[in-house]
């Protein structure tokens, strides 16, 4: 419990940190990065989708890993931490999924096709929100945390097929590393660069936050629990 | 230029609408943790 007084104090760093670096990124995305050639003004959505997209990876990675851990180690916290980085990687997929589809309906005049890249997106944006509703579901004890960490360890399957789709198969959906460059200029990358860390910063911020709060959720249940004994004596 | 506007506010909604989910889930349990913690003194 000592760890959960010096979280506010990170937090408020963290928080900090994440604005300052939205304030830059926002600044490459409007002035420093170029405008794009073919597609104008509308390319800039990129400098935000991307990096959506890459940390709601990383987001179901660390659920994975944190579903892993549980059946090692059988320590609650891990659990936690699953559910958080699983709430933080479908709010971040999502964004990602409804700014690309901005972008597709600027770039291919449709809102949305059934391409291997996008569908394989809203597939894994589906399945982690199906993990989230069944975390609702109050199902406590050891026999829960190991059923939420198979369900985190399967869940991941989907994932890499996402990352790996555009290569695959074949897509529309542009794979901006897999070309040499990706076709953009200096300019561009360092906006890229400087959002991806943005985004980062704002990422363990929200993880770290929602962690605190499920802390906190713990101390009022242990307080519950001390005045419910304490009446019974 | 419409479109990135729209995309831009889309993010900032989702993001903002999130953070305020999680400012006043913390603000609720914090009132609750020292409510309860005052009746634990007492008890």
């Amino acid at each position: 419990m000592g760890m959960f007084r010096i979280y506010p104090k990170i937090l408020m760093i963290l928080a900090g940190a994440s604005m300052a670096l939205m304030a830059v990124g926002q600044y490459a995305i409007w002035y420093h990065a170029p405008e794009e050639l073919t597609m104008g003004l509308v390319q800039k959505i990129f400098y935000f989708h991307l990096p959506l997209a890459w940390w709601s990876f990383v987001a179901f990675f660390g659920v994975c890993v944190s579903s892993v851990m549980v059946l090692w180690t059988g320590r609650e916290h891990w659990d936690v931490l699953a559910g958080v980085m699983a709430e933080v990687g479908v709010l971040f997929s999502g964004l990602a999924l409804v700014t690309g589809s901005i972008w597709g309906r600027a770039a291919w005049n449709t809102w949305w096709t059934w391409d291997p890249r996008l569908s394989t997106t809203l597939v894994m944006w589906f399945v982690y929100a199906g993990y989230l509703v069944l975390r609702s579901a109050d199902v406590g004890g050891t026999k829960g945390a190991k059923m939420r960490a198979v369900l985190g360890i399967v869940a991941f399957v989907d994932v890499p097929l996402v990352f790996l789709s555009a290569r695959l198969w074949r897509s529309i959906h542009p794979a901006v590393l897999a070309s040499k460059g990706g076709g953009l200029e200096p300019e561009m990358w360092t906006a890229v660069w400087i959002n991806v860390l943005a985004w980062g910063a704002l990422f363990a911020t929200l993880v770290l936050a929602r962690y605190h709060g499920a802390g906190l959720k713990r101390r009022v249940e242990a307080a519950l629990i001390r005045i419910q004994e304490k009446t019974l004596q | 230029m419409n479109y990135l506007f729209i995309a831009n506010a889309c993010v900032w909604l989702g993001v903002g609408g999130y953070v305020l989910f999680l400012a006043r889930q913390h603000s609720v349990l914090e009132r609750r943790v020292r409510q309860l913690e005052i009746l634990d003194g007492d008890e």
